[in-house]
C-alpha cells in the first residue's frame, strides 16, 4: 500500500498485471496488463472472444484465473475472501440485456431486491432510487414488470440496480450492445453524470469501435492480448496515416488499382475509403491521384484515420493476415447482371397477439444496391426480413422479392434468394465442403455442376484453405464467410443478411464487406442487411432506420447526414481542459446538447462561427483552457438519435 | 449467377435430389456424434448380449442351514440343495443369525431343521422343517420357495418309501400320476432366447423414438432449423430424411444384433422369414418415429427430449408384454395393451423368429401395428409441420 502511494497520489483503482485465464484448452486472456485511474471511464474494446468478459469478471472478483495478479482498491484479488472485501465497493453488470434482472418483478421490485442484497438502509434507498430513476427516465415505469421493458430500458434498469449501493468502481460488460441509439446516448449521459457528481471509476467494454472516443483511455483487445493501450489519440498515433476518401464512378476499377498499394481500402456506399500510411494529407492525396490517373475521380478529401483504421493496422502488424486473391471474374455464360427493383415492401404490417411488431413499412431495393436496415433489438428488423423471405405471413401490406409476390409465391422467393441468418446456423459437425454440398443440392444444383458451383463460391469468399475442416473448428469470421458461401451457392439475385457481422473482428468484417461490394457491383446482386453497427451502416448505398416497428428514415447515408446538418446544425468538437467543468458550463448556458466524448465535448450548432466564438468566451470566462474547436462530420448515430427524438416529440405533441 | 441449366428442372428429380442430400446429411451427422454411435452399438450389441446372460433363473441361491439335529437324516436333506439352483452357505448356530443373513442379503434361503428330526422320521412321526425365503425379488423368491418345497417333498417321499421298506422300483406298483411336458418353440426353456429378443425389440423402440427426436431437437437447439426454413424445403422434406436415415440405422443395428448376438452367441433358431421380420421392423421404426418428432416439437433441448422419451417409453414397454405377460395384467390394462405398438411388434417378432409364423397367422398384429403406426406418424408429422411449416 505504502509503495503505491509513493508512485502517485492517485493510486490506480484497478491494476491488472500479466493476467492469464484459460477455459480448458482455450486461452481467453493471455497476459493482459492495465491500470484504471480513479474517476476515469476506461474502455475495453475488441470483438467477441477477445477476452473482455473474462477480464471484467476477474476484476469484479467472480472468476478465478490461473496467472498474473489483480489489485482492486489496493486489495489483491487472489481468493474468494479477498474479493469479498472489496465487492461492496464494486458494481458489476454482466453482458446481456437484463440478464441479471428478474423478468417477473417490476422495475421498483428489482431495485429493492438489489438494494436488500447490498444492505442499503431504507432511508437512503428512497432518495437514491428516486434520483437514479429520474436520471434514467424510468420513473414513469416503476410498476411495470421488467420483461415488458424495451431492450434499452432493461439495460438502464440493470445499471440502476448496479448503482443502488453507490459503488466506487463500476464494471459494465458490453452495456450498449443491441441497444437503440437513444438509449445508448442516455447511457453515456448517465455515466458522464456519475463521473462528474460522484467521481466513480468505470471499466466499460464494447464491441463498437465508434464508441471508443467516449473513453478517456482504452485498451484494444484481440485474442486475449492487448494490442494497444492509452488515450484514443495515443492509439491513433501508433498507426499514423491519412484517410483519403473519394468518389469514382468506375468504383471496382479504382478499387483494383489501389488495392495492391494500400491493403486497407474499402468501398463505402458509392465512395472509396483508403488508408494511406503517410501522415501528410497533401502527399497522401497525390499518391492516390497518381494511381487513379485516367479515371474520373471527384469529391476527394483527406482526413485523419479513425480508431477502427488504427485497430486494423495494429491487428495486421500483430498477425500477418493472409490475403487470398479472390477477384472472381464474370463468366461469359453468366446471365447479365439484373436490373430494376429486386425487393419491394408496401405497407408491410405484422401483429403478434396485441403487439404490432412491424407497422406500415415501405421501401424498395434495386438490383446491385446494398440496403441497410438499422434498428435496436426488437425494432422489427428480423420480422421484416422473415416476412420478405416468406417465413412469416404479413398481417397487412404487400411485397415482391426477385419478381415474385410474397403473399402467393413464397416458394418461388425461397428458391431465388440467399439468406444468412443472425445466429450462425450451419452444421458445425460437418465440414465446410459437406455444408456447401448440402445447400447446393437443396437448391437443386445438378450433379454435373455441383463442384464447379462450389468452387466458384469458395473462391469468391476465400475459404479454399479450410474446405475439409469441421465448421466447429473455424473462427467466427470464417464461419460467416461460409454462411455467405452457402447462401450464394445457387447464384441468387437477392441476398438477405440478418446481422451477419455480429461479433466478428474488424478485419473479418472488412473482408466480409469486400465480398458484399463485389457481389453488388459486379454481379448486380441486391443485398438487404440488418446491422446494429453504425460504422457498418456507412457502407450501405441506402439506409432505413426502424424504431418501434416503424420506418423513420430512408435515404443514402450522406443525404441523411446533410439533412441532420440542415435541421439540427453542425457538430462542433471541442478539446478543452479540464473537461468536466467545461461540460457543466455549456449545459448551464443551454448550448446545443453538449455530450462528453472521452476528454472532448460535442455540441450542435446552427451558426458555426458565432457559436464557436460564444463557446470560447464562455469557457475561458470559467477558467477552462480551450485547445481547439473543430467541425466534425455527424455520425449516423447522431442522425438516428435526432430522428428518433423528433419522432417522439411529434408523437407527444399529438 | 447460376445459369438455368445448372439447376435441376424435373420436379420429381428435384424432390429426390433434395431428399438424398438431407438423408446423407443426417447420416454424416450421426456418424460424427461419437457418443450416439457408442450408445447405438452398446444397446444393440452389448445390452442384448447381457440380457441373454442375466435371465430370471434361480442360480446359485445361497442356502444357510440351522441344523439343530446334526444327524445323518438332516445332512442328507441339506445335501440335496445342490447347484446349479442352490449353493451351500454353511451352517449358523441359531435362527437369529440366519434371519440376519436374510436381512443383509447374505442368504436367499434359510433352512431350519428342528431337533429330533431324524428321531421323528425313524419313529414314523410327522415332522416339519422351516424354510425362510427372501422374496424381495418376487420371481427369485417364488422360484426358491417352490424348488425348496419340491426338494423337501421328494425327500419326504423317499423317506416314506424307505420306511415302508420299498425300493424305488416298487413305485411301478403304486398308483401315481406322471405329468409329461412338451415345451414348444423354446424346448430347453432357454432364457437366452427369450430375453435378448425381448431386449432387442425394446432397444428398437427406444432408438426409433430417440434418434429422430435427437436429430430434430438438435436442429432446433443449434438454430440450424432456421436456415432450413428459408430454403425451398417443405417440412416433409426436412423430417422424412431424418426418419428414413434413422430407420436405416436401426435396421443395421437390428441385423448386427440378430447376427452377432442372438444367432452368434445364443444359437437363436430364426425360424421364420427374415425378410418379413425386417419389413415389419422397418414399418415399426418408421411409424414410431412419429413419437420422436412429436417430442422434438415440445422439447427445447436434448436433455428434455431424453426425459420426455423415457416418459413415453415406460408405459409403452410396460403395456407391451416384454416385462409382464399379457395374461398377468388386470383386465383394464390388458385392453390397453392393444394401444402399445410395441405389443403388436413383440407378438410379430416372437411369432416370426421363434415360431416361424407367417402373415396368415400374424395378419391381425400387422393390422394393429399399421393402424397404430399410421396414427402416431401422422400425429407427429402434423405437430412438426405446425411448428416448422
Amino acid at each position: 500500500m505504502g509503495k503505491t502511494a509513493l508512485v502517485s497520489d492517485a493510486a490506480p483503482v484497478v491494476r491488472v498485471e500479466g493476467l492469464r485465464k484459460r477455459y480448458r484448452k482455450q486461452t481467453a486472456v493471455d497476459g493482459v496488463s492495465l491500470a484504471v485511474q480513479p474517476g476515469e471511464i476506461y474502455g475495453l474494446i475488441g470483438p467477441d472472444g477477445a477476452g473482455k468478459s473474462s477480464l471484467m469478471k476477474a476484476v469484479a472478483g467472480v472468476l478465478a484465473f490461473e496467472g498474473g495478479r489483480i489489485e482492486v482498491f489496493d486489495q489483491r484479488i487472489d481468493s474468494e475472501a479477498a474479493a469479498e472485501k472489496v465487492k461492496g465497493r464494486i458494481g458489476f453488470m454482466p453482458q446481456g440485456l437484463g440478464l441479471n434482472l428478474y423478468p417477473e418483478l417490476s422495475v421498483e421490485e428489482n431495485i429493492d431486491f438489489f438494494a436488500e442484497l447490498r444492505e442499503v438502509p431504507q432511508a437512503m434507498l428512497a432518495t437514491r432510487k428516486a434520483r437514479l430513476l429520474a436520471m434514467t427516465r424510468l420513473d414513469r415505469f416503476r410498476d411495470r414488470p421488467m420483461k415488458q421493458l424495451s431492450g434499452g430500458m432493461k439495460q438502464k434498469l440493470g445499471l440502476v440496480c448496479t448503482l443502488i449501493h453507490e459503488p466506487e468502481l463500476i464494471v459494465l460488460d458490453e452495456p450498449t450492445t443491441g441497444v437503440d441509439p437513444v438509449s445508448r446516448r442516455d447511457f453515456w449521459a448517465i455515466l458522464t453524470q456519475l463521473l462528474r457528481e460522484r467521481g466513480v471509476t468505470a471499466l466499460v467494454s464494447t464491441a463498437y469501435l465508434d464508441e471508443a472516443e467516449r473513453f478517456a483511455r482504452l485498451a484494444l483487445l484481440h485474442g486475449g492480448r492487448v494490442l494497444a493501450e492509452g488515450p484514443p489519440q495515443a492509439i491513433l498515433n501508433a498507426a499514423p496515416g491519412t484517410l483519403v476518401e473519394l468518389a469514382a464512378p468506375a468504383q471496382m476499377e479504382a478499387l483494383e488499382r489501389l488495392k495492391p498499394h494500400f491493403p486497407d481500402i474499402e468501398a463505402v456506399g458509392g465512395r472509396i475509403r483508403v488508408f494511406v500510411p503517410d501522415g501528410a494529407h497533401a502527399a497522401a492525396l497525390e499518391r492516390v491521384h497518381a494511381l487513379l490517373d485516367g479515371l474520373e475521380v471527384h469529391e476527394t478529401s483527406a482526413s485523419p484515420p479513425t480508431l477502427e483504421d488504427a485497430f486494423i493496422i495494429l491487428l495486421r502488424r500483430e498477425q500477418a493476415v493472409e490475403e487470398e486473391q479472390r477477384t472472381v471474374a464474370r463468366r461469359t455464360d453468366d446471365p447479365p447482371p439484373a436490373d430494376g427493383v429486386a425487393i419491394e415492401a408496401r405497407g408491410l404490417t405484422r401483429d403478434f397477439d396485441h403487439f404490432r411488431a412491424v407497422d406500415q413499412v415501405s421501401f424498395s431495393v434495386r438490383q446491385g444496391e446494398i440496403f441497410g436496415l438499422l434498428g435496436a433489438n426488437g425494432a422489427g428488423k428480423t420480422t421484416v426480413i422473415k416476412m420478405l423471405t416468406g417465413i412469416l405471413p404479413p398481417t397487412g401490406g404487400a411485397g415482391a422479392v426477385a419478381g415474385a409476390d410474397m403473399r402467393h409465391a413464397g416458394w418461388a422467393i425461397k428458391e431465388r434468394i440467399g439468406y444468412v441468418s443472425q445466429a450462425f446456423s450451419l452444421y458445425q459437425d460437418m465440414t465446410v465442403r459437406e455444408n456447401l454440398r448440402l445447400f447446393a443440392r437443396i437448391y437443386g444444383v445438378t450433379r454435373q455442376h455441383l463442384d464447379a458451383r462450389i468452387r466458384r463460391v469458395v473462391e469468391l469468399t476465400g475459404i479454399g484453405k479450410v474446405c475439409d475442416e469441421l465448421v466447429a473448428r473455424l473462427p467466427m469470421g470464417i464461419r460467416q464467410r461460409l454462411a455467405l458461401a452457402c447462401a450464394l451457392v445457387h447464384g441468387p439475385r437477392v441476398l438477405f443478411l440478418d446481422e451477419p457481422t455480429s461479433g466478428v473482428d474488424p478485419i473479418g468484417r472488412r473482408r466480409f464487406w469486400e465480398i458484399l461490394v463485389h457481389l453488388a457491383r459486379v454481379d448486380g446482386v441486391a443485398i438487404l442487411l440488418t446491422t446494429h453497427y453504425m460504422s457498418e451502416a456507412e457502407h450501405c448505398d441506402r439506409l432505413a432506420l426502424m424504431h418501434a416497428g416503424q420506418l423513420i428514415a430512408d435515404d443514402t447515408p450522406l443525404a441523411l447526414k446533410d439533412a441532420l446538418q440542415r435541421e439540427a446544425g453542425q457538430v462542433l468538437d471541442i478539446a478543452a481542459a479540464p473537461v468536466l467543468p467545461a461540460l457543466q458550463a455549456l449545459e448551464a448556458a443551454g448550448m446545443g446538447q453538449p455530450a462528453l466524448f472521452g476528454r472532448r465535448l460535442h455540441v450542435l450548432a446552427q451558426d458555426v462561427d458565432a457559436t464557436r466564438a460564444r463557446i470560447r468566451t464562455l469557457l475561458e470566462g470559467k477558467g477552462v483552457t480551450v485547445h481547439d474547436i473543430t467541425l466534425k462530420m455527424p455520425s449516423l448515430e447522431d442522425v438516428f438519435v435526432h430522428r428518433i427524438l423528433a419522432r417522439e416529440r411529434a408523437e407527444a405533441g399529438r | 449467377m447460376m445459369t438455368p441449366n445448372e439447376r435441376m428442372t424435373s420436379r420429381l428429380g428435384l424432390w429426390l435430389w433434395r431428399f438424398w442430400a438431407m438423408t446423407l446429411k443426417e447420416l454424416i451427422q450421426l456418424g460424427r456424434d461419437g457418443l450416439l454411435v457408442f450408445a447405438i452399438a452398446y444397446l444393440f450389441l452389448f445390452d442384448t448380449y447381457m440380457a441373454g446372460n442375466v435371465g430370471m433363473n434361480l442360480n446359485n441361491a445361497v442356502v444357510v442351514v440351522h441344523d439343530a439335529d446334526q444327524s445323518a437324516a438332516s445332512r442328507e436333506l441339506i445335501y440335496r440343495f445342490q447347484p446349479p439352483y442352490f449353493k451351500q452357505g454353511g451352517e449358523v448356530a441359531d435362527v437369529r443369525t440366519g434371519q440376519r443373513l436374510l436381512d443383509t442379503g447374505g442368504a436367499l434361503v434359510v433352512l431350519d431343521i428342528p431337533p429330533r428330526f431324524e428321531h421323528d422320521l425313524l419313529t414314523g412321526r410327522p415332522t416339519a422343517v422351516q424354510v425362510q425365503v427372501d422374496a424381495a425379488n418376487t420371481v427369485l423368491g417364488f422360484l426358491a420357495a417352490s424348488y425348496s418345497s419340491q426338494i423337501i417333498g421328494q425327500y419326504g417321499f423317499d423317506q416314506a418309501l424307505a420306511r415302508l421298506g420299498q425300493s424305488a422300483s416298487a413305485l411301478e406298483n403304486v398308483p401315481i400320476v406322471q405329468s409329461e411336458h412338451r415345451v414348444w418353440y423354446n424346448p430347453n426353456q432357454k432364457d437366452a432366447w427369450f430375453m435378448p429378443l425381448s431386449e432387442l425389440l425394446v432397444v428398437i423402440t427406444i432408438m426409433s423414438i430417440m434418434l429422430p427426436a435427437a436429430a430434430a431437437v438438435r436442429e432446433k437447439e443449434r438454430g440450424t432449423i432456421e436456415q432450413l426454413l428459408v430454403t425451398p424445403l417443405s417440412s416433409l422434406q426436412i423430417l422424412l430424411p431424418k426418419v428414413v436415415a434413422m430407420t436405416l440405422v436401426i435396421l443395421l443395428g437390428t441385423a448386427a444384433s440378430l447376427g452377432l448376438v442372438l444367432h452368434g452367441a445364443f444359437d437363436f433358431p430364426m425360424k421364420g422369414s427374415l425378410t418379413l421380420f425386417f419389413t415389419v421392423t422397418a414399418l415399426y421404426a418408421f411409424t414410431t418415429a412419429g413419437l420422436g418428432l412429436y417430442i422434438a416439437t415440445i422439447a427445447r433441448n436434448l436433455a428434455q427430449a431424453a426425459l420426455l422419451a423415457i416418459l413415453v417409453l415406460m408405459p409403452m414397454i410396460f403395456l407391451s408384454g416384454a416385462w409382464t405377460p399379457p395374461e398377468a395384467m388386470p383386465a383394464g390394462l390388458r385392453q390397453a395393451m392393444y394401444l402399445s405398438p410395441l405389443y403388436h411388434f413383440i407378438e410379430m417378432g416372437y411369432g416370426i423368429l421363434l415360431k416361424g409364423a407367417g402373415l396368415e397367422v400374424l395378419w391381425d398384429s400387422l393390422l394393429g401395428l399399421t393402424l397404430l403406426g399410421a396414427g402416431i406418424f401422422g400425429f407427429g408429422v402434423h405437430r412438426f409441420r405446425r411448428q416448422f411449416g
